[in-house]
């Protein structure tokens, strides 16, 4: 370690008293959740105490800092939350020291420099460039410009990888994704409201070990993460599966820890890693404490229907849908009913007894 | 009037009725029938599954019954049923397939496939497309009144051996009596014994019976070709001599298919209910135990088993009949593994044996059957239907098998107590 320089990973996790043991740890949980063999983890270890601090530059739009809370406050210092810190933050609305021109100056500085990170966190508003402006630049104006450069961009937060709460019907700021905007570079969703932390540092993690960014699902999402639904992965399930459900939030299936799924957990359409990683240092998770999944990390969660109704029921009211496509079924049914009685007894008046001499072919 | 292409598929229009229409819908192709038909595990041939044996059919239906099969011909989006597959499908309506219901038995959503085979043999045989075999079988019944063409002066031949052998009296067109009691092709040539044993055991237990001079044939090829008209006219011999004779009731054979075209599918032939019950023997010999007029002594000594027929058996009910008569009379009765209403079929029934283009896939399908016994280890097999016998006798040949075969009538005939009641 004393080979390194001061700029490294290494030496700076070292300053901050992490232990070699703790840092072996944290790289062992990426090789496992990345899927790769042991050896891997030596390899992770060597690679990110010799990288260098990436410069990160983190660009905040229409957002509520939930994510930026989530990253910074939500536990006692950890690898994770170390090696976030460490990579080179030169450019941050909520944590930098500098303001003003001072700051703006900072981007600027970092975009020069080249080979940065852009982490964005909120959504664009495309409906008026004065719905959200950073000293006098709008954020689309911004989010291009710093884009431009960057080696990869990474959404932080539903809002960032889906346009989340600003974007929920209706819209009133034309609020749209980062991955709306830029269409020419790699763009890594971290969906979440907020995201879990591990998850920001895996990726980080993943491009200074191997240069890359891990793999994505359909949806932009690094598959180790995303790659599994809350419902497949919850210590619930097994009552799902045996149809015990809680029916209200005191009820004795509720006080028995039986599945929310009736209580409208969204679980199973959500995938995310919560269930695995779980919140707060690994202590729990909404299901864990009562409470269904709302599906924060899925595109449009907030439109999805009310937070308490099971997923089977209806989000909207059907009457008239159902009535037309019952009005629509009876007629073509019974269209097709006299159709084919018709047909049926046209092939009746058709039949001419079968003679023993008619069961074969005369030329 | 001949048969035609045009024929055949008006008569698919025919009987493609609403349980039809709703079974071919919701099939759920899970293939699960394919593993119940012996056609299909003796030969491994995917062909052979039940389902994809009525293939026209389905597509008869689809293009002539359903909306999206409607618009898709409209379009011209459809693949008509043409003559040549109607053609290329008749080995796979006629030859492989006995109609034994097992298929019916186990598909998951409760498509009764043989019901359907049934109806869609009726399209093939306007069609033209129905085996030489069962043509020729079908003529020779409607002109000579049976289908391996034996004449009453046969049968009266055969009555007068019997009454001769067993010192009894066989009564022909006796008005009033309790039983008519009918005969199929085979018993009258085969196991005429069946008939000396009808007439001990009622001599013994009591009751009257007689034969009819023009209707003493029970099989029906007219339902195992299809054509109901036919089948009609041979089912109309019976009731016309059952209500002549003023008989109570009408004892079908030991002949599978017989019973179903009498006790099951008569009635719907001719279009009303009969004035007569219409029973299998074994039905018959049951009843008379019940009632205490038929009463058995003496043990088989030795090893056997009884071979299900499944239109008596399976499609019929009567299981319970046959094991209750063997269980007093074969102390070392064996049975076969999936015996009951759930027995492979020996392989001939619903026209095969009748089809000599099948013999080859028969004595291939027989494979099971032969397992079956072996895996027993008995000498002796009965069974309640003389074309499951013939069958399985002609295989046994075949296989070197040294197997006796038995009819359960003539079994329980020897068995009388004749100091009893």
């Amino acid at each position: 370690m004393e080979s390194q320089s001061k700029n490294a990973v290494g030496a700076a996790l070292e300053a901050a008293g992490v232990s070699r043991r703790e840092f072996l740890g944290f790289c062992a949980t990426l090789a496992a959740a990345y899927s790769l063999p042991g050896t891997a983890v030596d390899a992770i270890a060597a690679a990110l105490e010799k990288a260098p601090r990436a410069s990160v530059i983190w660009l905040s739009f229409q957002e509520c800092t939930g994510c930026t809370e989530s990253l910074t406050r939500s536990h006692s210092p950890t690898v994770e939350g170390l090696i976030l810190e460490q990579v080179s933050l030169d450019y941050h609305h909520t944590l930098q020291a500098a303001s003003g021109e001072a700051a703006e100056h900072a981007r600027e500085e970092a975009m020069r420099a080249g080979s940065y990170l852009l982490v964005v966190d909120g959504s664009v508003p495309l409906g008026n460039p004065g719905f959200s402006t950073i000293a006098g630049v709008s954020n689309v104006d911004m989010l291009m410009e710093t884009a431009k450069d960057a080696a990869a961009v990474i959404a932080v937060g539903t809002c960032a990888a889906y346009g989340g709460l600003p974007a929920a019907l209706p819209n009133p700021t034309g609020a749209v994704s980062v991955s709306h905007l830029i269409k020419d570079k790699p763009v890594i969703n971290v969906p979440g409201c907020p995201p879990i932390p591990v998850v920001i540092t895996g990726v980080l993690a993943h491009f200074l070990t191997f240069g890359t960014l891990p793999e994505l699902d359909h949806l932009g999402r690094p598959k180790v993460f995303y790659g599994e639904s809350i419902h497949d992965r919850c210590y619930r399930r097994p009552f799902y599966d045996q149809g015990k459900f809680a029916e209200t939030f005191d009820d004795e299936g509720a006080r028995k820890g039986w599945c929310l799924y009736k209580l409208g957990c969204k679980g199973p359409v959500t995938y995310n890693a919560c269930a695995t990683t779980k919140w707060n240092d690994g202590v729990s998770f909404p299901i864990q404490s009562g409470h269904g999944c709302l599906g924060c990390s899925e595109p449009g969660f907030w439109d999805q229907g009310p937070f308490y109704k099971a997923l089977s029921m209806p989000t909207a009211s059907m009457q008239k849908a159902v009535g037309a496509a019952v009005g629509a079924g009876v007629a073509i049914g019974a269209a097709m009913a006299i159709r084919n009685k018709a047909a049926m007894t046209a092939a009746k008046a058709a039949h001419e007894p079968v003679r023993v001499e008619d069961l074969e072919r005369k030329s | 009037m001949s048969a035609s292409y045009e024929r055949g598929i008006n008569a698919f229009m025919e009987v493609i009725d609403a349980p039809v229409a709703s079974f071919f819908s919701s099939c759920v192709h899970c293939g699960l029938c394919a593993e119940s038909c012996l056609f299909y595990t003796e030969t491994g041939d995917p062909q052979y599954a039940p389902i994809h044996k009525l293939e026209p059919l389905r597509r008869t239906w689809q293009q002539e019954y359903t909306l999206l099969g409607r618009l898709a011909k409209l379009a011209g989006l459809a693949k008509p049923v043409t003559d040549e597959e109607l053609a290329a499908w008749s080995p796979l309506v006629y030859d492989s397939c006995s109609m034994c219901g097992r298929c019916s038995m186990v598909c998951p959503v409760g498509n009764d496939i043989t019901m359907m085979i049934r109806k869609m043999r009726e399209g093939m045989a306007a069609a033209g497309h129905a085996p030489e075999g069962l043509v020729t079988a079908t003529a020779r019944s409607i002109t000579s009144g049976s289908p391996a063409g034996v004449k009453w002066v046969t049968v009266q031949a055969q009555i007068k051996r019997m009454q001769a052998q067993f010192g009894i009296e066989i009564p022909v067109n006796k008005e009033g009596a309790d039983y008519l009691v009918l005969m199929s092709s085979w018993e009258i040539l085969n196991y005429p014994e069946y008939l000396g044993a009808v007439g001990r055991i009622f001599a013994k237990a009591g009751a009257t019976w007689t034969l009819a001079d023009d209707a003493y044939e029970a099989t029906n090829s007219g339902i195992q070709i299809g054509a109901s008209d036919l089948a009609r006219q041979l089912v109309g011999r019976i009731v016309a001599a059952a209500e002549r004779l003023k008989v109570k009731c009408v004892i079908s054979p030991e002949c599978g298919h017989a019973y179903t075209a009498i006790r099951w599918e008569g009635p719907n032939l001719m279009g009303r209910a009969f004035g007569f019950e219409v029973k299998h023997i074994l039905e018959v010999l049951d009843d008379l135990r019940r009632a205490g007029r038929l009463k058995l002594k003496g043990s088989i000594d030795k090893p056997l088993t009884y071979h299900d027929p499944c239109q008596i058996s399976r499609r019929g009910g009567v299981h319970e009949q046959p094991r209750t008569l063997l269980n007093q009379i074969a102390p070392q009765f064996r049975e076969m593994n999936d015996g009951g209403t759930m027995n492979w079929c020996c392989g001939g029934g619903g026209g095969v044996s009748a089809n000599e283009r099948a013999e080859a896939l028969r004595t291939i399908a027989f494979k099971r059957k032969k397992a079956q016994i072996e895996e027993l280890g008995v000498d002796t097999v009965v069974t309640a239907c003389a074309n499951c016998r013939v069958v399985i006798e002609e295989a046994l040949e075949h296989y070197h098998m040294d197997i006796e075969m038995l009819g359960l009538t003539e079994l329980v005939a020897e068995h009388l107590d004749e100091e009893g009641i």
